[in-house]
């Protein structure tokens, strides 16, 4: 069984092609459940790729993509003119980089935590209330901090007047929306990607386990010596899948928890995603929107094959290709 | 080693279909590809007619007509349509399908319908409002004109020839407007009568210190109420610049706020910018001093409060939209707050000079460019246009069940439900006088009042034909949408710190995102229009 299966993630083709016929025969039930995967893949993701050159061309409904007029990198223009390209990369890599460590780092945490649960009834309990948030919408998200934060009305400065404390002006105040934004992604999503993270120690061989205990191994050597090595490509994939993504920002939770109007607190919260949306809302323009996706793509490309690079070097059997 | 392998597998498709969430940047790109050229689309309708002149009904089709608004769920609409579409089997052996564009995201969609390919045979437009030009520029309709001679000859006929100059695109009719119905959608400030005549408030208010002063009587004496529980999304600089100044508003939009504008009705040519008067720093400075008194929430900005259902429900005293949305609500002001005797001060009052009637095309229906069916669509359009009965089942619903008339006056029948009853189909692309009935739901005094007002300061509309090519500045003029997006929310509530500051720097990005640019730009297309006009 085992024998069988490990081939089908070795990522280098044996030379003969009898060999590797039979070994796609074999893996046929893997295959097929990769399957609805690859289909996707290749309905969203390759077969409208010749859309790209949509961000090269004035785009015009009667004359279609290819025979509307070519302007090269026009629609590229607006993006740099502003001078502003800068500090939404950086807002947006930024807080997407704090997501991804700190996410991951809480997400691993917790899966340890969970697994180190022995009462059944209280894991399944914790993990679908830490899952829930996941399925709170945005916009509700939205609509729930404003009812905590809103100076006039809002939950927290009744609570800091009952005390007899000065209301605090939360939507004026750009320094403290990094920590209340990330705040809100941990809480989000912390239950959900500890899932992964909590299949992985599942799938932990528990002799391994056995065998540090009958070594006398406490249970915090047993976390650092044993679970998150076990982890780590895991967590390496999950790093590299999450880094092609930097570029694109969390329009939702951005969106609905700064609300469109909000310039003060544009500074510390405007991602280029926010920033799109209010060009582009009025003058519907498909050609300048390919452009930043384009943007966004190539900057993500980049990164994942430089990401995947820097693996490669540090431990080889951790990179994706 | 199954156990990894499978945690692998497992990881990355769990993975992958987080990727898939975020990655939607594809998504502008496919209806796209469906998009296929039709130029012929005109050319090949004459075929299916025959040669003596006479039309070839004889094979049934379906007309869809695409509208703005939410699809109604309570049945009533369906019934009507049927109703119509008895007519419709019978005259043009065809059947009218209503498709609804929700408000949700509606520019959105709006736009995605036209540009998905999808077949429309007709199309509710708005050149002030759904970029019908941009749209008509993009190749989003059939150019009308060797098929309305013929298949809608009582609306061609009907429509005078300077109006069809305004439907045009390219010199091609591409639209049928709907310039035979009256309707003010001139914004101002609805403000209770009750209560500013407790604030010592006589005579209708006419100009924003009155305002001011009307806010004040509130915030003094009413503790539980927010003066004007305004949400930033509401852009007042416009109104405010009619107020104070004499320039004209052009189909041009910038996004929140107006930046360019015509100078006067007197140099209707000559564009110019009231971000760079100083009317913008009057306003920045008036509306930090209404923000620093409390006339409305701290977190204004935020607020997705309903200013409107708050003035009915009497916890606020103003609100702002244009006079056929206070003909409305005035009739329900005086339900739900008797006495309260809801006023209006329409920004043109202050100065008079530059109130301009309604663009003809601010309301029309156009024909799809991938329509199947122009010809039966058309005279579809040509029957709801000018066949009273069709007209006044599509507006009003049905006789006795949606409406009555008594005394030359439109109600709602003993025992009408409105979660029942209800009906509207949200036709606004070619309604005319001559078939409207008033209704007991719109206040009956608004003609002796504003619109009496109106008539003696109102002026032609002037850009009618007036159509902007946006080609040669798409990128400075998004770049100043998102600008005036940045920026404007903040200035017009008081919340961008010290006014004269804000304003200049709003004028430097706004220099920054290419001002100049589209201003010699916009100049000189009008200078060609100019010459177009005058000769």
């Amino acid at each position: 069984m085992e024998k069988v299966i490990q081939p089908a993630i070795q990522s280098k083709p044996r030379t003969e092609s009898s060999g590797r016929l039979r070994r796609f025969w074999n893996n046929k039930t893997l295959l097929l459940m990769c399957l609805p995967a690859i289909a996707f893949f290749i309905v969203f993701a390759y077969l409208p790729m010749p859309g790209v050159y949509l961000a090269f061309i004035q785009y015009n409904y009667a004359d279609g993509i290819f025979k509307s007029p070519f302007v090269a990198f026009d629609n590229f223009r607006f993006l740099v003119m502003n001078g502003d390209l800068w500090r939404l990369t950086f807002n947006t890599v930024a807080y997407n980089l704090v997501f991804i460590v700190l996410g991951n780092v809480l997400q691993i945490f917790v899966a340890i935590l969970l697994n180190e649960l022995r009462r059944k009834w209280f894991k399944k309990v914790a993990q679908t209330l830490m899952f829930l948030p996941h399925f709170i919408s945005a916009v509700l998200i939205g609509l729930i901090a404003y009812n905590i934060l809103s100076y006039d009305y809002g939950l927290l400065n009744h609570v800091l007047a009952s005390f007899g404390m000065d209301p605090v002006k939360t939507y004026s105040n750009a320094a403290i929306w990094p920590f209340i934004i990330v705040f809100t992604f941990l809480w989000q999503s912390t239950g959900y990607g500890s899932i992964v993270y909590f299949a992985a120690i599942m799938g932990l061989d528990n002799e391994i386990i056995e065998a540090s205990e009958i070594d006398g191994a406490n249970a915090f050597q047993r976390i650092i010596y044993i679970i998150i090595p076990w982890l780590k490509p895991t967590f390496i994939i999950l790093l590299l899948f999450s880094l092609g993504g930097i570029l694109k920002g969390n329009f939702g939770l951005f969106y609905n928890l700064v609300g469109a109007n909000n310039t003060q607190l544009y500074a510390t919260t405007d991602i280029i995603e926010t920033y799109v949306f209010r060009s582009l809302m009025t003058n519907f323009n498909f050609s300048i929107g390919s452009a930043v996706s384009l943007y966004q793509s190539v900057f993500g490309f980049v990164i994942v094959i430089t990401a995947n690079w820097l693996v490669k070097k540090a431990s080889p059997e951790n990179s994706l290709f | 080693m199954f156990k990894k392998s499978s945690a692998i597998l497992l990881s990355i498709l769990m993975a992958s279909s987080l990727a898939a969430c975020s990655g939607n940047n594809n998504k502008d790109n496919k209806p796209a590809d469906s998009a296929k050229p039709s130029n012929s689309a005109s050319t090949n309708t004459e075929g299916s007619t025959n040669t003596g002149g006479d039309v070839d009904t004889s094979k049934f089709v379906k007309i869809t007509y695409m509208v703005l608004g939410n699809k109604p769920t309570n049945g009533q609409f369906e019934k009507v349509l049927g109703e119509v579409n008895k007519i419709m089997k019978e005259k043009i052996n065809a059947e009218l399908e209503w498709k609804w564009i929700e408000w949700t995201d509606w520019q959105t969609k709006y736009n995605l319908a036209l540009a998905s390919g999808e077949p429309i045979d007709l199309i509710t437009i708005g050149t002030d409002w759904l970029d019908t030009w941009g749209n008509a520029q993009r190749g989003a309709f059939m150019n009308l004109d060797d098929l309305l001679p013929k298949y809608a000859p009582q609306t061609f006929n009907s429509i005078p020839a300077e109006d069809w100059a305004e439907s045009k695109y390219n010199g091609k009719i591409v639209l049928i407007p709907e310039n035979d119905y009256t309707q003010w959608v001139n914004h101002g400030f609805f403000y209770r009568g009750d209560w500013a005549k407790e604030a010592g408030i006589t005579e209708p208010i006419k100009d924003w210190e009155g305002i001011g002063t009307y806010l004040q009587y509130i915030k003094d004496n009413m503790p539980d109420v927010i003066p004007w529980d305004a949400v930033s999304g509401t852009s007042t600089f416009g109104g405010f610049n009619a107020s104070y100044s004499d320039n004209l508003e052009l189909p041009i939009s910038t996004g929140y706020l107006p930046v360019f504008t015509a100078k006067s009705f007197d140099e209707k040519f000559t564009i110019n910018s009231p971000v760079f008067e100083d009317t913008m720093v009057k306003y920045a400075t008036m509306m930090k001093e209404w923000a620093d008194k409390g006339f409305w929430r701290e977190d204004v900005l935020n607020n997705k409060n309903d200013t409107r259902a708050s003035l009915r429900a009497g916890l606020t005293g103003m609100d702002q939209h244009h006079t056929q949305t206070f003909g409305g609500l005035r009739v329900q002001m005086d339900k739900d707050q008797p006495g309260s005797e809801l006023q209006m001060f329409p920004f043109n009052r202050t100065r008079g000079t530059n109130l301009t009637e309604l663009s003809i095309t601010h309301g029309g229906t156009s024909v799809g460019a991938k329509s199947k069916n122009p010809e039966r669509a058309l005279m579809a359009y040509d029957l709801i246009r000018n066949d009273e009965q069709i007209y006044h089942l599509i507006n009003y619903g049905i006789e006795g069940v949606q409406y009555e008339v008594v005394d030359g006056k439109r109600q709602q029948p003993a025992g009408y439900d409105e979660t029942k009853d209800g009906f509207y189909a949200d036709f606004w692309g070619g309604r005319v006088d001559k078939f409207e009935i008033p209704s007991v739901t719109t206040w009956d005094q608004l003609e002796e009042t504003l619109y009496a007002e109106y008539d003696k300061i109102k002026k032609p509309y002037p850009y009618g034909q007036f159509v902007f090519d946006k080609t040669p500045v798409e990128a400075e003029l998004t770049a100043i949408t998102q600008v005036t997006g940045e920026m404007g929310p903040a200035i017009s509530y008081g919340k961008a710190g010290d006014p004269v500051k804000a304003v200049e720097e709003f004028r430097n990005k706004l220099k920054t995102a290419g001002y100049d640019k589209v201003l010699a730009e916009l100049q000189k297309q009008m200078d060609a229009y100019k010459k177009l006009i005058e000769g």
